[in-house]
């Protein structure tokens, strides 16, 4: 690089991009069935390597694993999971992670269970211990499933308020239906209520078993002591006899241009969320959507451009790529003054329309391609975000390779590959969802489209496909 | 926008940086961080570590300024300048360093405490040289209008507002400043005063630049993915042609007089969902070799549900809904505060009564060997934690550097913590946490 022709004036050009040295994962299924994917950190020469031990444990059954009637199962069961084992209660417990220096969680997407916990290498074996503890004997003590879903309950009261999220679940029920992706993770307050301790009994023994579980482990550990001290702890799961559920991907519906709005008239700013069905995770554009979802996202994003910067229509607008098991939304979002919804739908509207028909730049390529490498970077700075992609990419079977792929797979896109994903699964028939005051705005919606459906707020029932009671 | 970090915000902060890589009792051991120091001509003190684990960087520019300089008449200004530095410079507009860093999928953030201003960005690797450049750039100078300064200074008094205001007992932390510093100015705190801040002028933000905004009044720290030789190269280009004024930098000389005697305050405030009482005792400042003793005794004390406040007060007795305890270490002499909060009906007599029998047992005996161990594994996570990304080694380089004036203070930390016996923590408990020492304040609801 020349120093001398850069002037002092203005900020330097980049170099060109670095590559990440990633530790390489290595894998093994024990004989119960046990999926056990383990990676060593790199460490000295010239890098900082830090004695911590990391380790999720991962089942495949998650919110679309319960049936619509049961909207909020597997939250509910994941966060009872911390709150109560056989042998001990949740204070206990608490304690004990502590004591450790630990940190143990437990969550529930979609698709998927997770209980993770880190700890310095010399008490890790104690730490994983716990972990084993809380996934395979957890008490669901009556009165903590009570408090749990009562404070579950209590929960969707913000969410309710928010037009942002309801705008979001709006989306699930337009773009789904029926179909799995399709009910709120958090449950309604209806389905909450209907579920007791039986229900959670049931969905941990479901897909608790060894057959449906990933164990990921890694940090300061060699991949040898990572399977000798997995084999130590798990290998008395024993497999049941029931035969493991297979899930099958699902049909979803077709997409449908239409506009759904909810009538809000106490909304403070109208909620504008557009999307559609796009990818699954093991989808081959893959990539190529993130890459688009980065064009479109940012302050310096298209959305923001256009909706924020040039027309002041809102404080920020993004988009956001959710692929699944089965292909999940594309979502384009924002929050306008009630008075411009339908131009900043349009201005929405126009801008996926306008990647869909003509490839970027290349120039805009490559920030937007750094946004995507510099926050994947820091993502796997610590043990648990490897941990993390890891799992991930086992989940939805994407080989383990990927980790050190994903960044030269970011830089390979082609500003036509990001155009031909906006083409195919953003800009075709794109659902519109509006959360706020109708009266402002609904007109205007109606001259711009056909099929348009007013939903008023008291009427919103998110437990029905059709999310009219 | 750009938190400030109140030196006193929370009992447990997540902003300084704890102890050091030791492990438990045991034997897991952390390696050094290998750094390498110089210092330009202009004064600029830079610590560089070499990492290739992942192709980003950190870079972290810390100064030597913080709450407790802020001019007289003007509490709360270091803060509001930081805000400033974001606001451009002769060669940028406002927000240049937000769309070098965000852009990019960089951040970039600041915070002010008491003694320190820090700004930092992680960026990937390539992008280095930007922002070295970057933030030259606003050392080198600010050029901020009428027009932003006013816009930040309403900014930074709403956030007086949210923090101190509307947060719950977001007023406590300022009132054990006010309370405990006769003398010092730490007892201004560093959110301020919003009468202060409505004072300031535009002419005091070009004054406290040239005061405090100068090289060798700075520490430049870049901890990751770079080539060191390259590197050095641009921090030479930018950073060295910056001079450094003549004048020497004003510096704090106050002193906190020895504390005779309690001092004993009771006040209500709306926004005290339930009574609260805070013991803070002065100890001394974060350099002498007392400080890990006094961390080791804040986690007896008050680190998580296994702590001896939680397990007696919140978890046996049920008198609480919280107690903590924090070693509020800093550059001059700071304060160990204990804060326990009264569960519903329990009146602030018996929360004092079960705090100072707490205390008083780590008067009469020291902790048990098993205890120890506890905390040691306590300790010694939360400081590997605090090694895992090249932000918060960063972080914790900057603020040994300018708290401690000792930089390498980092790879030393594990070892005095383990040092640290039963009869040390019993010792500092009977040496600080005296009642002659306390001030004591009962927050009650209105």
């Amino acid at each position: 690089m020349t120093h001398a022709l850069i002037p002092l004036d203005k900020p330097p050009s980049p170099g060109a991009p670095h590559r990440a040295e990633l530790p390489t994962p290595v894998e093994r299924t024990f004989p119960n069935g046990l999926r056990a994917i383990v990676f060593q950190q790199r460490s000295a020469p010239k890098a900082l390597g830090v004695p911590i031990v990391a380790a999720q444990l991962m089942v495949r059954g998650g919110a679309s694993a319960e049936a619509g009637a049961e909207a909020g199962l597997a939250q509910l069961t994941s966060t009872l999971l911390t709150q109560g084992s056989a042998q001990r209660g949740a204070v206990e417990i608490a304690q004990a992670v502590d004591g450790l220096g630990a940190r143990l969680d437990a969550s529930s997407g979609y698709d998927a269970t997770v209980v993770s916990v880190s700890a310095l290498t010399s008490v890790f074996p104690d730490a994983l211990a716990l972990l084993d503890e809380i996934a395979r004997t957890p008490a669901f003590a009556e009165h903590e499933v009570e408090r749990v879903r009562t404070k579950a309950i209590g929960d969707l009261a913000l969410t309710y308020s928010n037009p942002s999220a309801l705008a979001r679940l709006i989306a699930q029920r337009t773009a789904f239906g029926t179909a799995p992706y399709g009910h709120p993770i958090a449950g309604t307050a209806e389905t909450l209520a209907s579920l007791d301790r039986a229900h959670v009994v049931a969905f941990h023994q479901r897909f608790f078993r060894p057959d449906n579980a990933t164990l990921i482990l890694g940090g300061d550990i060699t991949p040898e002591a990572a399977f000798a001290l997995i084999e130590r702890q798990f290998g008395d799961w024993t497999t049941p006899a029931t035969p493991l559920e297979t899930m099958p991907p699902f049909e979803a519906p077709a997409p449908r241009a239409r506009v759904v709005i909810l009538d809000k008239p106490d909304a403070g700013r109208t909620a504008i969320t557009i999307g559609r069905i796009g990818i699954a995770r093991r989808a081959p554009e893959y990539v190529a959507g993130v890459v688009a979802t980065a064009v479109l996202s940012g302050y310096s994003g298209r959305l923001n451009q256009e909706v924020r910067v040039k027309r002041g229509l809102s404080y920020g607008a993004g988009a956001q790529l959710l692929a699944r098991r089965s292909p999940g939304m594309v979502l384009a979002s924002t929050l306008v003054d009630h008075a411009r919804v339908a131009e900043a739908t349009d201005v929405i509207l126009a801008t996926l329309g306008g990647l869909g028909a003509e490839a970027p730049p290349e120039s805009e390529l490559v920030t937007r391609k750094a946004t995507v490498t510099g926050s994947f970077s820091r993502s796997i700075e610590t043990i648990d975000g490897i941990a993390g992609v890891l799992g991930e990419l086992a989940l939805y079977g994407v080989p383990l390779s990927d980790l050190g792929a994903y960044m030269p797979n970011v830089e390979a896109i082609a500003p036509d590959d990001v155009r031909d994903f906006v083409a195919t699964y953003v800009a075709r028939d794109p659902f519109v969802v509006l959360v706020g005051d109708a009266q402002r705005f609904v007109h205007a919606i109606r001259l711009a489209h056909a099929d348009v459906t007013v939903i008023p707020a008291a009427e919103l029932d998110l437990n029905r496909a059709t999310l009219v009671r | 926008m750009f938190p400030a970090d109140v030196g006193t915000s929370h009992p447990h902060h997540a902003i300084r940086p704890v102890l050091a890589s030791l492990s438990p009792g045991a034997a897991t051991s952390v390696a050094p961080i290998e750094y390498v120091e110089r210092v330009l001509p202009n004064g600029l003190r830079v610590l560089l570590v070499e990492d290739h684990r992942v192709p980003s960087v950190a870079i972290n520019v810390g100064y030597r300024v913080g709450g407790k300089d802020d001019p007289p008449g003007r509490s709360g200004f270091a803060h509001l300048f930081e805000h400033l530095m974001f606001k451009g410079t002769k060669n940028t507009r406002p927000e240049t360093i937000d769309r070098l860093t965000e852009d990019i999928g960089g951040v970039n953030n600041a915070f002010t405490a008491d003694d320190i201003t820090n700004y930092y960005e992680v960026v990937p690797s390539n992008y280095l040289e930007t922002l070295l450049w970057a933030e030259a750039d606003r050392l080198g100078s600010l050029a901020v209008t009428e027009e932003h300064f006013h816009t930040e200074r309403d900014v930074v008094i709403g956030e007086y507002d949210q923090r101190i205001l509307a947060e719950p007992y977001g007023m406590l932390d300022e009132l054990v400043n006010r309370e405990a510093f006769r003398v010092h100015p730490y007892r201004r705190g560093v959110i301020g005063d919003p009468d202060n801040l409505r004072a300031a002028t535009i002419d005091d933000v070009v004054a406290f630049h040239a005061t405090y905004y100068r090289p060798d009044n700075a520490v430049l720290v870049v901890v990751g993915d770079f080539d060191p030789v390259e590197a050095n190269g641009w921090i030479d280009r930018y950073f060295g042609r910056i001079d450094h004024a003549a004048a020497p930098i004003p510096r704090v000389t106050a002193e906190e007089p020895p504390q005779r005697g309690e001092r004993r305050f009771t006040y209500r405030a709306a926004n005290v969902p339930l009574p609260a009482v805070e013991y803070a005792f002065h100890i001394p400042p974060w350099r002498h070799p007392d400080f890990a003793a006094l961390d080791v005794l804040e986690s007896v004390l008050g680190m998580g549900k296994s702590s001896r406040l939680y397990q007696s007060l919140v978890y046996r007795q049920r008198i609480a809904t919280g107690a903590y305890a924090s070693a509020d270490l800093r550059e001059h002499a700071g304060l160990f505060e204990v804060r326990a909060i009264a569960a519903n009906d329990v009146s602030i007599e018996r929360l004092r009564t079960a705090l100072d029998a707490e205390l008083a047992a780590l008067v009469d005996a020291p902790p048990s060997d098993e205890e120890m161990e506890r905390v040691r594994t306590q300790i010694a996570s939360s400081f590997v934690r605090g090694r895992q990304t090249y932000n918060s080694i960063a972080v914790s380089m900057v603020r040994s550097a300018i708290e401690r004036d000792d930089p390498g203070a980092i790879n030393h930390d594990l070892q005095r913590y383990r040092a640290v016996t039963p009869a040390d923590v019993q010792r500092v408990a009977r040496q600080y946490c005296t009642i002659d020492n306390r001030t004591t304040i009962e927050y009650l609801p209105q």
